[in-house]
């Protein structure tokens, strides 16, 4: 079973406001315990007062850990698809493709706001704006082929421009030609991490996501939307064991791992993704009490160097 | 410290600015997809006491045609801030610049990020506007042409107003011409208040927006009356502004090459220049010159007569300036430009550099410099280990740092 935790660094609310070295001693603890990923959750609908942005953070702690995927979220309203398939791509070779793009569906209100977009765009739209730009962020990733690159000095030849393809996108909201300059991923593409689902948006998840979160859910309400999902993966002409589902759960006080293994059980997930709040002494409680038991409880076992041997996705990577 | 000292930034750019420079047999071929050797660039430039490393961009290919593209190194590499946020926690002193456009970014999302840069590094960043002048970037962003030049500049200036506004905790309810932001930045300010202000464009639009806004200026100059000819005009420019002249640090690109003696110093740059395949070198200067069809005249004929162009207007005038002042071929201007990319460059041995750049320094057309190793890491090391060290000798450079932020390392004041 998969473990991952979420922390919403924006989320603070002034008090006891995680400083670089706290987040790096907890995602430390975390990669020590075999946690799978930490995604680093970037959005509050009210002025935060984290000193960080999310893909900033995610590149420093890159430097700072070897083995624990760093998933971060980015708004599809603060960057444009060239600049954030850049940015990701670029995080991926630094941290040697351990990274994923959490791309949330759900529409932040104080975004539009401060994008130069006062009006706003309807749900509809986002939906639709949202699907194309993550159509195109991922046609930017697998523009390159892996042994594009020559570094040939003698000839001359630094890459072959037969394995360089460009992703000539021309849609509704968005028009790039492409091709991204930043390598190919490490990991073949960074993982795509989907939540905030809903309705419609389970279909086109089912199609590209590697993996989902789920909103807190009972563990009824988990199975039959990881049923849905895996079932819609399935029609897509995908495994669906190569689309991983984590129920969520909040890692406060009233969990123990018990009772996190019989919500992994029980709602037939791939695994939990914990909350984790970002104040120090919800870290310490967590790191003291909650991840040790984990591990007795079945989580957190898997190895391999990138997130998505981790994940056990690299056998459903290709373009 | 009592006299005036230098300040030196480090301008990284993978396997070098030599754009041969990956053919090196030294040079380290793999930078792109290498992130521990910036972490091993920045970590020497930190021990030599630099003031900051610097990444220029784009979002795009820097050239058109892929079978040029694929004879140099530059279509795959680093994307800054990621770079730059990385190498924040493997360093901590050195400043942490980068360039972003102004044209295909939004003013609040790059508030926020260089302000978590500036956390995340303890008061050590740097942003260095540009507005963008490729159509290979242009595209990538939906544009269907190349916005005229004085257009660029409206919305750069806008986006400086936000931009600065939202770091000095201002704004907020900014309702513009090319941006609206209703709120405050909700990133806390670092040590050192804001983000250090850093620009590059040489027109005058260009100079004016770094006179009103910038901390730091990069420039580009041959000869010595050039860049005093430049310093003079900025500086003169800052009064309008009601900014002292000290407020503004010009630092100059240089372009060293330095060995033991100059006779080596020389024949190691006349090994790179054989390195550059002619038709690379033709590319290279027809962009620069924003003109696609160079190559249909003589390699080793004149530079035709040109009209102006909406690209790099600063650069084409020096490129023109320079074929027309010593009568060069289209295939010498070519290499010229290669070498350098239009900035100084100084072969010689570490005394020789250093009289040079002292002369600069002292005699008022430079606070310091900009250094740019035709490539990596061999040319960063002989400057750190030979340059450096005379100029410390000469007391032209910090020994160490006195400070722990950029602006401490520049001599900048906190914003307000």
């Amino acid at each position: 079973m998969h473990l991952a935790i979420s922390l919403n660094i924006a989320a603070a609310d002034g008090q006891d406001v995680l400083d670089f070295g706290q987040i790096t001693a907890l995602v430390r603890n975390a990669e020590a315990a075999g946690v799978d990923m930490v995604i680093i959750s970037d959005s509050a609908d009210k002025p935060s007062s984290s000193p960080f942005e999310a893909t900033t953070l995610l590149a420093a702690l890159a430097t700072v850990t070897d083995k624990i995927g760093l998933v971060a979220s980015a708004s599809k309203l603060a960057h444009q698809p060239y600049n954030l398939a850049r940015r990701f791509a670029s995080l991926d070779i630094i941290s040697h493709g351990r990274v994923g793009w959490n791309a949330t569906t759900a529409q932040n209100p104080r975004e539009a706001a401060n994008f130069s977009r006062p009006e706003g765009f309807s749900d509809d739209d986002f939906r639709r704006r949202a699907w194309e730009f993550i159509n195109i962020v991922r046609l930017l990733w697998i523009g390159w082929e892996h042994d594009a690159l020559l570094f040939d000095k003698a000839s001359g030849r630094f890459h072959d421009p037969d394995k360089m393809h460009p992703a000539n996108f021309t849609g509704e909201f968005f028009s790039v030609p492409g091709p991204l300059n930043v390598a190919r991923s490490p990991q073949d593409v960074p993982v795509l991490v989907m939540s905030g689902l809903a309705g419609t948006e389970l279909d086109f998840a089912s199609r590209r996501a590697d993996v989902v979160l789920l909103d807190k859910l009972e563990p009824s309400g988990a199975r039959a939307t990881r049923d849905e999902i895996k079932r819609r993966a399935h029609e897509a002409g995908r495994d669906p064991v190569a689309i991983k589902v984590l129920a969520v759960a909040d890692g406060g006080p009233e969990h123990d791992g018990r009772s996190l293994e019989d919500l992994c059980l029980s709602s037939g997930c791939d695994g939990i993704v914990l909350t984790v709040q970002p104040r120090a002494a919800a870290v310490e409680a967590f790191v003291e009490r909650l991840l040790p038991e984990l591990k007795r409880h079945g989580f957190a076992k898997a190895q391999g160097k990138t997130l998505r041997d981790r994940l056990g996705l690299s056998e459903d990577s290709k373009p | 410290m009592s006299a005036r000292q230098m300040k030196l930034g480090l301008f990284l750019w993978a396997t070098g600015h030599h754009i041969a420079a990956w053919r090196h047999p030294d040079a380290h071929v793999r930078a792109g997809i290498d992130i521990d050797h910036y972490i091993k660039l920045a970590q020497t430039a930190e021990a030599a006491k630099f003031d900051m490393v610097f990444c220029e961009d784009a979002a795009g290919l820097r050239e058109a045609n892929i079978n040029i593209a694929s004879q140099t190194s530059r279509s795959i590499g680093f994307e800054p801030i990621s770079l730059l946020s990385a190498l924040a926690a493997q360093t901590e002193r050195i400043g942490l610049v980068s360039t972003a456009s102004t044209s295909y970014n939004e003013p609040y999302g790059l508030a926020r990020t260089f302000a978590s840069l500036d956390n995340l590094s303890g008061g050590r960043a740097g942003w260095n506007l540009v507005t963008s002048a490729s159509p290979i970037e242009a595209a990538n962003f939906g544009a269907t042409g190349l916005r005229p030049h004085a257009d660029r500049y409206a919305r750069a200036r806008e986006f400086a107003t936000v931009i600065t506004g939202l770091w000095n905790r201002r704004v907020p309810g900014h309702d513009g011409e090319s941006f609206s932001v209703r709120d405050p930045l909700d990133i806390p300010p670092s040590p050192q208040g804001a983000p250090v202000m850093v620009q590059a464009g040489a027109s005058d639009d260009g100079k004016d927006l770094a006179a009103r806004t910038a901390d730091v200026v990069f420039s580009a100059a041959q000869t010595f009356e050039e860049a005093k000819a430049f310093y003079d005009d900025l500086k003169g420019r800052l009064a309008a502004y009601g900014r002292q002249p000290d407020d503004v640090k010009i630092m100059p690109g240089v372009a060293p090459v330095v060995a033991a003696t100059k006779a080596e110093a020389q024949a190691k740059y006349d090994a790179l220049q054989e390195l550059i395949p002619d038709d690379v070198g033709v590319a290279l200067l027809s962009s620069y010159l924003s003109i696609s069809d160079l190559g249909r005249y003589p390699i080793d004929g004149p530079l035709p007569e040109l009209p102006e162009g909406e690209g790099m207007k600063s650069r084409q005038a020096l490129v023109i300036e320079q074929a027309r002042r010593d009568g060069l071929s289209i295939r010498q201007l070519a290499r010229y430009f290669a070498g350098a990319r239009g900035h100084w460059r100084i072969v010689g041995t570490a005394e020789q550099i250093a009289d040079e750049l002292q002369a600069r320094f002292e005699g008022g057309a430079a606070d310091g410099f900009n250094v740019m190793p035709s490539w990596f890491p061999g040319e960063l090391d002989a400057f750190a280990t030979l340059v450096v060290p005379e100029l410390q000798r000469r007391g032209l450079f910090r020994k160490d740092y006195e400070g722990r932020t950029l602006r401490e390392h520049l001599g900048l004041k906190r914003p307000i």
